[in-house]
């Protein structure tokens, strides 16, 4: 598993390696712009990197399925699906690396964020006045209707809760996606027939959390419940994904 | 040891393996035969698990392809199929990775017969440095089954006497070997056997030993026989 693993990650290194450079770029920006006093550079570093930090672990988890996709269909596929490894562990090793990934990446520009604003924090002088001004923004932030009061309870549930509901979309995308390649492969339209599969998927186990945390008043209650939902959504749609991928999957 | 019951692989309304009932057996090395399009890779391909048969089942020592199966089976496809990131030295190292019985020792003898350097990116390589890389990776596994599609494709005369050499190191009692070649001249000199497919049907297993002697023809007279009369 580790060594499938090592060659998933090898896969998608290069664009792992330019979100790196471009994130460095914009710290780089930011840092000129603080040390500088110049407010308009600054924002451009913060906007930056905060496009970065939502648009890397969306490009992460994209690229996964788009490596899924290429083994299923090129001939670059032989070199995983001749090995002696089953479908599950296979499938296992992308979705173990995605979620590795996406969970680094996050934990990366929470890091990043957080030594920013410190940074912020101590250049300017204003310490309490500055955190003070951002938990009054904060409180006013709603999710589902719900408060949200910030404290470590509710960031950990928060971020469980966006993990899960990524590596479950992940998921549900690589399960369209191996129908396309194996049921509906050679059909006409199975890429559009897959897409709708996906598009269809994802809006009923929504539905479905919706109705599995209806009622629940604490937010961090409910945030825990609907990253345990995803959680499970992820697990059944990797079963069902492997088990295509074993019986019908022609490569 | 390789043995396809029924075996039939459909792409939509086209046949490209239809009932096909084979046995292949060690310690022998045979030759698949037929024109383009008649099934021979499609067969290798579910030989090697990589794709699933309409109907119909194709075993490894009894038990159906699968894991195991893929421990013992050296397969080659004819068409590359290599990672583009990686050079000649990361195949090898993807190879020991993966298969228990792949040398690198050996591997590395096999490039250097080949003149392929460690350093060379896959994706910069000629068609006829590939063809090698893919020839050199396969035989440095210490493989049961060896089936090598379309072996000689791009290469020179030179590097296919060289090819032909190494091929023929593996052969042995508890080996299988299997190669699909339109050069039918080139494989009579490597095989023993002969399988000949037309159209996805199996039209005949023939020793050819035996053949010669019996028959008084060639494989590729035989071949000529069999395709010759199907095409006009």
């Amino acid at each position: 598993m580790i060594k499938l693993m090592k060659y998933e990650l090898r896969k998608t290194w290069f664009t792992k390696l330019i979100l790196l450079g471009i994130t460095a770029v914009a710290e780089i920006i930011y840092l000129v712009g603080l040390y500088t006093d110049r407010e308009g550079t600054m924002s451009a570093g913060i906007t930056l990197l905060f496009v970065l930090a939502i648009g890397g672990l969306l490009v992460i988890g994209l690229e996964s399925v788009l490596v899924l996709h290429r083994d299923m269909n090129t001939k670059q596929g032989y070199m995983l699906f001749m090995t002696p490894n089953s479908c599950y562990k296979i499938l296992g090793a992308k979705v173990l690396e995605c979620g590795i990934s996406i969970l680094l990446t996050g934990a990366f520009f929470f890091a990043l964020g957080l030594l920013d604003l410190s940074l912020l924090f101590a250049r300017q002088g204003m310490l309490n006045t500055l955190w003070q001004q951002i938990q009054s923004f904060l409180s006013s932030l709603t999710i589902y209707g719900r408060p949200l009061v910030i404290n470590v309870s509710t960031i950990s549930a928060l971020c469980f809760s966006i993990l899960t509901g990524w590596i479950s979309t992940i998921t549900t995308a690589y399960l369209a996606d191996v129908i396309s390649s194996s049921l509906l492969n050679g059909r006409k339209f199975n890429g559009l027939i897959s897409f709708l599969l996906f598009v269809a998927l994802s809006w009923g186990f929504s539905e479905l959390n919706t109705l599995v945390t209806h009622g629940i008043t604490d937010t961090v209650t409910m945030l825990w419940i609907y990253g345990v939902f995803e959680l499970v959504i992820a697990t059944v749609m990797y079963f069902v994904t492997a088990h295509l991928m074993d019986k019908y999957l022609s490569v | 040891m390789i043995t396809s019951k029924g075996l039939t692989r459909k792409f939509g309304s086209k046949t490209a393996v239809d009932n096909v009932d084979l046995t292949l057996e060690a310690g022998h090395v045979y030759a698949m035969l037929g024109p383009n399009g008649s099934g021979k890779t499609t067969w290798m391909k579910m030989a090697a698990g990589l794709m699933k048969p309409t109907s119909g089942e194709i075993l490894f020592e009894g038990t159906p392809i699968g894991i195991n199966s893929r421990r013992s089976v050296a397969y080659m496809s004819t068409e590359p199929y290599f990672y583009t990131w990686m050079s000649v030295r990361d195949v090898g190292q993807y190879y020991q990775d993966f298969f228990d019985d792949f040398s690198m020792e050996k591997y590395r003898i096999l490039l250097k017969d080949m003149e392929l350097e460690e350093g060379m990116k896959t994706r910069t390589l000629s068609s006829g440095m590939m063809a090698k890389l893919k020839i050199a990776v396969t035989l440095a596994r210490n493989a049961r089954v060896y089936m090598l599609d379309e072996p000689f494709n791009g290469i020179d005369l030179l590097a296919r006497d060289e090819i032909r050499r190494c091929i023929l190191q593996e052969a042995g009692p508890e080996k299988l070997l299997i190669l699909s070649s339109h050069l039918v001249e080139e494989m009579e000199a490597i095989a023993d056997r002969a399988v000949f497919i037309r159209q996805g049907k199996l039209i005949e297993v023939r020793d050819l030993q035996e053949m010669r002697e019996t028959d008084q023809v060639s494989m590729a007279d035989r071949y000529r026989e069999i395709y010759g009369h199907a095409e006009g």
